[in-house]
């Protein structure tokens, strides 16, 4: 039983890593511009087909390796992630219901689009690794749940890195601290959200190209991971990055182990309710509610 | 016994806002609170309005203790306030702003008002006339429907007053009610105070604007860095040389404006 | 108001109600007047969405599951116990409005933007019990054969007939609805929409109110539910999901959001405009998108704000427009009391 307990707990740190590399996106750019993005599931889309594209050779015939897609994915969709902030900026200073509508609709579009250019038909993705469980202990694991993991954490700290250490990283900090201070210092406020929303773009890109094996690739993937991804960083605490972290994570294992002990079918609903009482107690989220002063 | 802050401390993290303070404010008096800035004036405001639960100490009202009670519940054992930053309800005339504040003193039930138009009218009836004549006292009644936000900044310190006012308190808390106005309409700010305690209505007042503290109020409290320094009428307060030695200490404008 | 102004008003005024009582007449196919049918039962749900987003300020993102609920309590009762629609619309209204008070909880609190996903989030829980309580809901194949209502003995049977009870119904509903605005019971919730720690100091039980806002919009999909339900004979739970919610949203804040009349703009304008859209299918989103974007970013307060001249004096932000002292800065940021 507790062995059982023990793989269910993995799998969902596997794809609670996922929704964390999702959520991270959604709260960076809360932190910075103070948008709610509704759309970002939609770029988390458009970003899986960026990468998946090679991999499956729908490129000029080119048969790209797993981790090379997957890094091209990454670095398109943050590319454009960085262009695509432009047409979400008047968005961030709009009466909240507005800004919940207005991107998503800008959701519907990108999704139209990607409909338009690949068709609203799916594909299903081989899986770069083998399918069957290693056992450890006992224990069976999935490869692909190592892969989550290890890639995801790799890119968190690499993201890290980049924010504690780098020139560019301490200067989107101030400006996700105080946008005022930071722009008397020169700081470009809006090449920095930009840098942010590339990120976002290229974390959710992650997310998708990894987990593009086991789910059924089309248009319409998004919607599910965007809600999850930002009731992930909602669980964490809006804006706080170790929050996106533990929140999804968190929401991972809620899926997981209501699937595996409680109920498959109302596995979504179940995570949401827990997400739901966790907030009762702490309404800014786990670690708290993080954003930029903008006056 | 009317008002009584007894010993009431409030701590953020490590800060410590206001510290052990005790101030008694008689029924129907004017009652200044004044300090320089960061003193914890409105720190205090916040916990007697409800906003903040005082880490320590008690709010007693007419007997009943109010320390940590819910904001609507205060309003209706009789606390009414104005804000520092107006905070009119910008999507409302002048004439809703003030009904608003009524809704608590009201006696038709919720879902009567929602089906029966005859009860809505009647009650709405009563609460226009009540407003009015709360706007004729603060002689802003031909603005009654104009949008709140769009009057001249003196005057929407009157709407708020006067939303105050409408919630019937038996002690109004005004936070800062000169803040932005000239000598003129601080003058007229002076002559509502006095209509208002002539009414018999205690007023709990926080101020910057010396003159018109030394002018209007009975009994003045004192504090810096959340203690109180002092006490008394307006001669004590102005030759205490520890209420001297605090502005002066902070480079703050003084006693004569 | 002037009498010229007056005569007109009352010329157009009896001009568009002879247009409305003679429209099942006017329309050239079952198709059409089905249409307009739906119109009716989406302007329902709009001024539901209205009442607790628009004037109160509230997130209801459940609306569609809300709708569901209203729609599976007629269904239910009717194939199952063989009550009529006159039965199954009160009930489906009350059942409807009170899981819409339970789904209105969080907003005690939560705020505004964390509420918009937990709402989502319970919405989906409830059309996952439709989609899975098949005993009771017969599942993804829906319930079949619901009967239609009967007036005086005489069966409505027709999308024709059955458009006067929908438009009883969508008129009952706009005058309630301006009723519930008008009053004390709106003002409380625009205050709290406005601010809701100023409504506290002014008395208003916040909490209270919101729930009931919730109840309203709850109450009102309940009753579209119901209509929906014995209109199409048939329901299915993929309809009642977070893409009508979505739906609902869009035509709420077209037509104009915290406008009443925008309600009946928004319900009439986009299902037409969907069925339009329909026709052109692969740019289909991108015709919304457009039209929500351009709504958004240019008249914020929707086709009411043109028709009226006057931009929109409400607006939900989560962030003060100035810096403020350290101990009111410090309660903006421990704000316990929800949104």
């Amino acid at each position: 039983m507790t062995n059982i307990l023990i793989q269910t707990i993995i799998g969902g740190i596997g794809i609670g890593s996922l929704y964390a590399l999702v959520a991270l996106g959604t709260t960076m750019i809360y932190r910075s511009m103070g948008l709610i993005n509704f759309a970002h599931g939609s770029i988390y889309m458009v970003g899986t087909y960026l990468g998946i594209i090679w991999y499956r050779g729908m490129v000029l015939g080119l048969q790209v390796p797993f981790p090379l897609a997957f890094i091209i994915g990454i670095i398109l969709n943050a590319i454009f992630g960085f262009f695509l902030e432009r047409v979400f900026r008047p968005l961030a200073d709009v009466d909240l219901r507005n800004m919940l509508l207005g991107t998503i609709g800008l959701g519907y579009i990108l999704d139209n689009l990607m409909i338009i250019l690949f068709g609203a038909e799916g594909f299903a993705v081989t899986s770069p690794l083998p399918t069957k469980a290693i056992v450890v202990a006992g224990i069976k694991i999935m490869p692909q749940n190592i892969m989550f993991i290890v890639v995801a954490a790799i890119l968190v700290i690499a993201l890290q890195i980049f924010l504690s250490k780098s020139k560019f990283g301490k200067a989107m900090r101030a400006s996700a601290m105080d946008r005022e201070i930071a722009r008397t210092m020169g700081i470009p406020v809006n090449t920095m959200n930009a840098i942010t929303f590339a990120i976002g773009a290229g974390l959710a890109a992650a997310a998708g190209i990894l987990a593009a094996p086991i789910v059924y690739v089309n248009p319409a993937m998004g919607a599910a991971v965007g809600q999850k991804g930002f009731a992930s960083a909602v669980l964490g605490g809006l804006g706080n990055i170790p929050g996106a972290i533990v929140g999804g994570l968190l929401f991972g294992v809620f899926e997981a182990i209501s699937a595996g002990f409680i109920s498959s079918a109302y596995t979504k609903g179940i995570a949401f309710i827990v997400l739901l009482v966790i907030l009762m107690f702490k309404p800014s989220g786990i670690l708290g509610e993080k954003m930029v002063e903008k006056v | 016994m009317f008002l009584d802050l007894e010993n009431l401390t409030m701590k953020f993290g490590g800060l410590t806002a206001v510290d052990k303070i005790s101030i008694n404010v008689k029924q129907g008096e004017i009652h200044g609170l004044i300090g320089p800035n960061g003193s914890g004036k409105t720190t205090i405001f916040n916990m007697l309005s409800g906003y903040y639960k005082p880490t320590s100490g008690k709010i007693m009202f007419e007997g009943k203790d109010m320390t940590g009670m819910p904001a609507y519940k205060i309003t209706a054992a009789g606390f009414a306030r104005t804000f520092q930053n107006l905070r009119l309800f910008k999507s409302m005339t002048v004439l809703d702003n003030l009904m608003v504040a009524m809704g608590h003193k009201a006696t038709a039930k919720v879902y009567e008002v929602m089906i029966n138009p005859i009860a809505a009218r009647k009650e709405d009836d009563v609460f226009t006339e009540k407003a009015m004549k709360i706007l004729e006292l603060l002689d802003i009644r031909k603005f009654a429907n104009n949008q709140a936000t769009s009057l001249p900044y003196g005057h929407q310190r009157r709407v708020e007053i006067g939303r105050a006012l409408a919630s019937e308190p038996k002690i109004l808390l005004l936070d800062e009610p000169a803040a932005g106005l000239n000598d003129v309409e601080t003058e007229e700010l002076s002559e509502i105070l006095e209509k208002i305690h002539a009414s018999g209505i205690t007023i709990f007042l926080v101020e910057h604007h010396m003159k018109l503290v030394m002018k209007s109020c009975g009994m003045i409290t004192v504090i810096d860095y959340g203690k109180k320094i002092a006490e008394g009428d307006c001669n004590c307060i102005q030759n205490d040389p520890v209420v001297i030695e605090a502005y002066l200490g902070k480079e703050e404008d003084l006693v004569s404006r | 108001m002037s009498n010229k102004r007056k005569i007109v008003k009352t010329v157009i005024f009896v001009l568009g109600a002879i247009f409305l009582l003679f429209l099942p007449f006017i329309t050239k196919s079952q198709y059409q007047i089905h249409i307009v049918n739906m119109c009716g039962i989406y302007i329902l749900l709009s001024l539901g969405l209205n009442i607790a987003m628009g004037y109160t300020g509230q997130f209801n993102l459940a609306m569609g599951p809300l709708w569901g609920i209203g729609g599976y309590t007629a269904g239910i009762l009717n194939t199952k116990f063989g009550l009529p629609f006159w039965v199954n619309l009160p009930i489906a209204i009350l059942l409807a409005g009170l899981v819409g008070a339970f789904v209105g909880l969080p907003s005690l609190k939560v705020r505004a933007h964390y509420l918009s996903i937990v709402t989502i989030g319970l919405g989906e829980m409830l059309n996952l019990i439709l989609v899975n309580e098949e005993k009771l809901t017969g599942g993804v194949l829906g319930i079949l054969g619901i009967t239609a209502p009967k007036f005086l003995g005489i069966p409505i049977d027709s999308d024709g007939k059955y458009y006067y009870i929908i438009l009883t119904f969508v008129v009952l509903g706009y005058l309630l609805a301006r009723q519930i605005v008008a009053n004390r019971v709106g003002r409380s919730f625009r205050a709290i929409r406005d601010d809701p720690l100023t409504a506290q100091a002014m008395g208003v039980n916040i909490g209270n109110y919101k729930i009931l806002a919730f109840f309203i919009s709850a109450a009102y999909a309940g009753a579209a539910g119901a209509l929906y339900a014995h209109l199409n004979t048939y329901i299915s739970p993929d309809i009642f999901d977070y893409r009508s919610t979505m739906f609902i949203m869009t035509m709420t804040m077209v037509g104009g959001i915290g406008s009443l009349s925008g309600s009946i703009i928004g319900g009439i304008l986009l299902p037409i405009l969907q069925e339009y859209l329909r026709a052109i299918q692969s740019w289909q989103l991108v015709g919304y998108g457009l039209i929500i974007l351009l709504v958004v970013l240019f008249v914020p307060g929707g086709i009411i704000q043109i028709v009226q001249r006057k931009a929109p004096n409400h607006k939900i932000t989560l962030h003060r427009r100035h810096k403020s002292t350290h101990a009111a800065k410090k309660s903006e940021e421990n704000d316990v009391l929800g949104s």
